[in-house]
């Protein structure tokens, strides 16, 4: 935007009855640079009904307004800002929408209301963990403060002394908290759910933005749940953050079940794929033609891409609705390629699933393939979706080949704890739902396996036709 | 007593009417209380606009086809109408749109934030996608679609049903 030349327009100015030729040009978000073209005392303040002028064929008129006098510009005399409804001139002149500040205020009486609802115990509960948090942030921020003169390398040692002993006591404490808390909701019905997350996010939204991983699920800046900045920080399971309090609310979710599911489906896959690449020698001829959709970063592929012979052996399809995404697993498969030399074969698809369906006979354009896999996916279709998705990718499958599919399951430990805390909602399903989803393919054959925390599944399907 | 429902209906305005009335009915027929009905009602009235207006209906048995299922826990409404080349580019949008909607824990949030986009007056005459966060946040269901093979569209919302959504037995 700053890069734009900023607009500069004839209008005029009302003044009771007068109307005052002026020339304008956008100075800042809240206020406009003006001269006045003939007649009117340009060095003393003066205030003004509205300002009137064309933008896009659309009619403006934005006041009242004041005219503050700015001598020591070349061409304009001073600046004109708005004394009663203040606009957004940045949203005018870059977004076409006319937007006053003071509209943040308009559901103001929703949002207020919207705690009416809320049960008293849960108000209760929210209040003191408050509290608590409130006690724990200062004494976590005056320790900071203590040691926030000594070199690096010394205040990292403190830093990691402090988050070993008091740090972990902490962590012990939100544990304790959220087990009050999954037994105050236990009996919830969804809309509560729902009313009662909005309202814990409201008055902890705070703590939540101080650390990087709550503050992103939160925020969702690339638009959905699940980019792959949150992946990194899944897989990273580091402490995170400008401080001690904000690095150890950053860690406690990376170390929750969900989180270490997350993990351990990355491992689970890279497993799967070393055994194929076991299986199938390079001589062969063929490449083992794999799938990934709603592949993300792809960083499973640095553990199945060990040598230069696995390069070879591999064609990947890696497909999914975020450019940075993709992106990003080119610049990990250029690094590998780079340090075993060789050349590893991949088409990358910006497609989006709910949208791709409609490539008519995709397996013409996409060829078919040996493993097809989705891992974070299906938690975000419901059944007609799923069912739809899923009953493609299978037409795409070789005879023969594998596809494995991850899902949350209903039971998932975390889940009370990723809607609440992190805004991050996912579909559940049971095994039977998984599995019905394929119900009307007649040739393919499924089960259902689940990783070590018990909270994700995957239903591992193979094409039976021969 | 059957638990799905199925419309063929033309991409005519006068249909939703109908549909809505007969859908009601079967819905009632389900002990589905008076409030889950208004709110289910109004979802199928949505959808139906919605498909009426982006369809693209040039051959005679082009239609709106409405599928209800009702299961124990979940009452779950697809609306499907074909589509040409022209809407697909729009279906990127309606793909960010419901991610942006199924973001949010609380639908409510969702409607908030679009109610003070659209008051904030865009200059140029965009859709405010209003209607589809009524559907989340009134209708208190969740939104999906696809294109499937012959670019038929199919929106689809799947609704819980908790204790209160159904008339005491």
């Amino acid at each position: 935007m700053m890069n734009q030349r900023p607009p500069r327009f004839n209008a005029h100015l009302l003044q009771g009855q007068s109307k005052i030729p002026i020339e304008a040009q956008y100075a800042s978000r809240f206020s406009l640079l003006i001269r006045f073209f003939n007649g009117f005392p340009s060095d003393q303040a003066a205030e003004f009904n509205k300002i009137v002028f064309q933008q896009n064929g659309d009619k403006i008129e934005m006041g009242p307004c004041e005219y503050i006098v700015e001598p020591h510009d070349q061409h304009f005399q001073g600046r004109l800002v708005f004394n009663q409804a203040v606009y957004d001139l940045n949203s005018l002149f870059f977004k076409d929408k006319l937007e006053k500040l003071q509209g943040e205020f308009s559901n103001l009486p929703l949002i207020l209301a919207h705690k009416s609802k809320i049960k008293a115990a849960f108000k209760e509960f929210t209040a003191n963990l408050t509290y608590d948090l409130t006690i724990y942030k200062n004494i976590f921020d005056s320790l900071d403060a203590r040691f926030a003169d000594e070199p690096a390398p010394i205040k990292h040692k403190v830093q990691t002394a402090i988050i070993e002993t008091e740090g972990r006591k902490f962590m012990r404490f939100l544990d304790q908290k959220l087990d009050e808390f999954e037994n105050l909701i236990i009996n919830y019905s969804r809309k509560d759910h729902e009313r009662h997350g909005f309202y814990l996010r409201k008055q902890l939204w705070h703590f939540l933005m101080c650390a990087p991983f709550m503050a992103r699920t939160n925020l969702k800046p690339r638009g959905y749940s699940g980019d792959s900045v949150m992946m990194k920080m899944l897989y990273d399971n580091r402490y995170e953050g400008d401080s001690t309090f904000a690095r150890l609310m950053h860690k406690h979710p990376n170390e929750h079940p969900a989180a270490q599911a997350v993990r351990n489906r990355r491992q689970l896959i890279s497993e799967m794929l070393g055994h194929l690449k076991s299986g199938r020698p390079p001589s062969s001829g063929n490449k083992l033609r794999v799938l990934s959709v709603a592949c993300g970063p792809a960083f499973e592929l640095q553990d199945v891409l060990t040598s230069a012979e696995d390069c070879a052996k591999f064609h990947f399809t890696l497909l999914d609705q975020d450019k940075s995404a993709l992106s990003e697993a080119a610049s990990l498969l250029a690094r590998l390629e780079k340090k075993y030399g060789a050349e590893v074969e991949v088409d990358l698809l910006n497609e989006s699933v709910r949208t791709m369906l409609t490539t008519p006979k995709l397996d013409t354009m996409w060829g078919k393939f040996d493993y097809i896999y989705s891992m974070g996916l299906f938690d975000y279709l419901t059944p007609p979706v799923a069912k739809a998705v899923l009953t493609k990718l299978f037409q795409i499958l070789r005879p023969g080949g594998e596809m494995v599919i991850g899902n949350f399951h209903i039971s998932n430990p975390s889940r009370f704890y990723m809607e609440y805390w992190l805004d991050w909602v996912l579909y559940y399903r049971t095994e039977q739902e998984f599995i019905d989803l394929l119900k009307n393919v007649t040739s393919a054959e499924s089960r259902v396996l689940f990783e070590d925390t018990g909270s994700q599944m995957f239903l591992h399907v193979r094409n039976t036709e021969r | 007593m059957k638990k799905s429902i199925e419309f063929n209906i033309k991409p005519d305005w006068d249909e939703i009417e109908k549909v809505r009335n007969e859908s009601a009915e079967f819905l009632q027929s389900h002990d589905l209380s008076d409030d889950t009905i208004h709110s289910l009602s109004m979802i199928i009235s949505e959808l139906i606009e919605n498909g009426i207006k982006y369809g693209d209906f040039k051959m005679v048995a082009d239609k709106v086809v409405v599928v209800i299922n009702l299961e124990r826990n979940t009452v779950t409404i697809e609306v499907f109408n074909p589509v040409d080349e022209s809407a697909l580019k729009h279906l990127s949008r309606l793909d960010r749109t419901i991610q942006w909607i199924r973001g949010y824990q609380d639908p409510f949030e969702a409607y908030i934030n679009r109610i003070k986009e659209v008051s904030q007056k865009p200059l140029q005459d965009n859709e405010s996608g209003i209607g589809l966060v009524r559907i989340a946040y009134e209708g208190n269901a969740l939104l999906d679609f696809f294109v499937g093979d012959n670019n038929l569209l199919n929106v689809s919302v799947v609704s819980n049903l908790d204790g209160d959504d159904r008339n005491p037995s």
